[in-house]
């Protein structure tokens, strides 16, 4: 099978991260429970993980990191913690349903600073005119359906001159592009653990700037005789067992990353999508979604062919694609999209280059057919 | 033996104290805290030799990483708290 959904998981990993989980199951049990060597091998795994996340985003200090069940998860800490009902929060226009109904269900007023895709200049004057009195805002770093890169160091410098918390979804930048939570100063960073950080399914981390509210209530393994949460992190916002299994995973996953480094692997998975692009361009009745500042994601879809027609065509012919809209409806709104969805390719640091090209061809044959 | 406890707030701070004192050469052990002197509950603490006591205690301060109260444990598991 030709795997080209990374942006939905990882399903080709660094071995290490096998080995490293199946170490976890057998011989740790739970951080911040006992003080015997199981615990406490466990402990050490979960605060080295910490650690190299820290270093990787270059967060001032471990306890700054905390695990999450996935992005979704981080993003609604972090939502619940900055917004009230009421509030007027500023987004970009291609943000997630994690994203999209935590607000919602948060009790907030959206505000999307809407703007073209592959047009950086757009979005900064698009949150310069929103920003101002804003409650928040939530931006993601890339849009999961187009791969556009929107220019978070400068949205995130405008929030800091209007004194408004800035919330980063890091899902499809994590591992791929430069994520530094000092340079950007926000509030938050959300990310899961199992995409581009190449660790397991049901891992997620959320990088802190300020202590929180927790969202789960519950055993810490510190103060137990307080009822309420700790007022410190990572305790705070880590309320039950640790997956400690899943941890060992995205420990292995990090170090990876962090000796290939984001910018590389980052750099190969845009050369892939290039590829792509080149492989198709010119096809009858295919529309790309192609532009600059574009990350290993491409979009594309059919002038009367519905996406998850081919999606399925493909698929019997062991192509791994995903169709529709991506549980992100905001971006296809602004993308003008949402009618149709798209077609998605998203391509990995191993995924090979001829089986991209083979892809491609088959999806001509079909678009053409 | 004599050992010096140092509480901290969690086992994260545990963590990073004992991170912090191994890289200055002194052997710092993580372990659960004693419940006689751990106030709020569970917690866990750091243990150091007697004769690097003083000197870790200081070294967490200037490095503003927030600790407990500070005790002396002896061979017989005794604790009593340190005067420093």
């Amino acid at each position: 099978m030709i795997y080209l959904d990374s942006a939905a998981t990882s399903l080709l990993k660094p071995k290490s991260v096998e080995k490293a989980m199946t170490r976890a199951l057998r011989t740790m049990a739970s951080p911040g429970r006992g003080g015997y060597e199981p615990a406490m091998l466990a402990a050490q795994t979960v605060f080295s993980c910490r650690c190299a996340a820290a270093e990787l985003f270059n967060v001032p200090e471990p306890e700054q990191v905390v695990f999450t069940f996935n992005a979704t998860h981080a993003l609604n800490i972090a939502i619940g913690s900055l917004v009230k009902r009421g509030d007027r929060v500023v987004t970009s226009g291609y943000e997630h349903n994690s994203v999209t109904r935590a607000l919602r269900n948060a009790g907030a007023i959206t505000d999307a600073a809407r703007s073209p895709l592959f047009d950086s200049d757009a979005a900064i004057s698009a949150f310069k005119e929103k920003i101002p009195g804003a409650a928040a805002a939530v931006c993601t770093h890339v849009s999961n359906v187009f791969g556009f890169i929107l220019p978070v160091y400068e949205i995130a410098e405008l929030c800091r001159k209007n004194n408004v918390p800035l919330i980063i979804d890091a899902s499809q930048s994590a591992g791929a592009l430069k994520v530094d939570f000092s340079s950007l100063g926000a509030e938050f960073i959300a990310m899961p653990g199992h995409k581009g950080l190449l660790g397991p399914q049901g891992t997620g981390l959320l990088l802190c700037g300020e202590d929180g509210v927790p969202l789960l209530c519950g055993c810490t393994g510190s103060e137990s005789k307080n009822q309420d949460m700790p007022d410190f992190l990572p305790d705070r916002l880590e309320a039950g067992t640790h997956n400690v299994t899943g941890i060992a995973g995205l420990l292995a996953g990090i170090e990876y990353v962090s000796e290939q480094t984001p910018e590389k692997l980052g750099r190969r998975e845009a050369e892939l999508r290039e590829a792509a692009v080149e492989e198709l361009s010119g096809t009858g009745g295919l529309e790309l979604f192609s532009g600059p500042d574009q990350a290993g994601v491409l979009s594309l879809r059919h002038r009367s062919k519905d996406c998850e027609t081919l999606c399925s065509l493909l698929s019997e012919n062991g192509v791994a694609v995903r169709g529709g809209l991506h549980c992100a409806p905001q971006a296809h709104e602004t993308a003008g999209t949402a009618d149709t969805g798209t077609l998605r390719m998203s391509f990995s640091p191993f995924t090979e280059v001829r089986d991209v090209k083979k892809a491609c061809r088959l999806l001509k044959n079909i678009a053409e057919a | 033996m004599l050992h010096y406890l140092i509480m901290t707030r969690s086992l994260t701070y545990a963590q990073r104290a004992s991170r912090l004192l191994e890289r200055s050469g002194i052997t710092a052990t993580i372990m659960r805290a004693p419940q006689s002197v751990s106030g709020s509950g569970c917690g866990y603490c750091v243990s150091v030799p007697y004769k690097h006591g003083v000197k870790a205690v200081k070294m967490l301060d200037e490095a503003g990483l927030r600790r407990g109260e500070v005790y002396i444990s002896d061979a017989d598991g005794e604790i009593r708290e340190a005067l420093i």
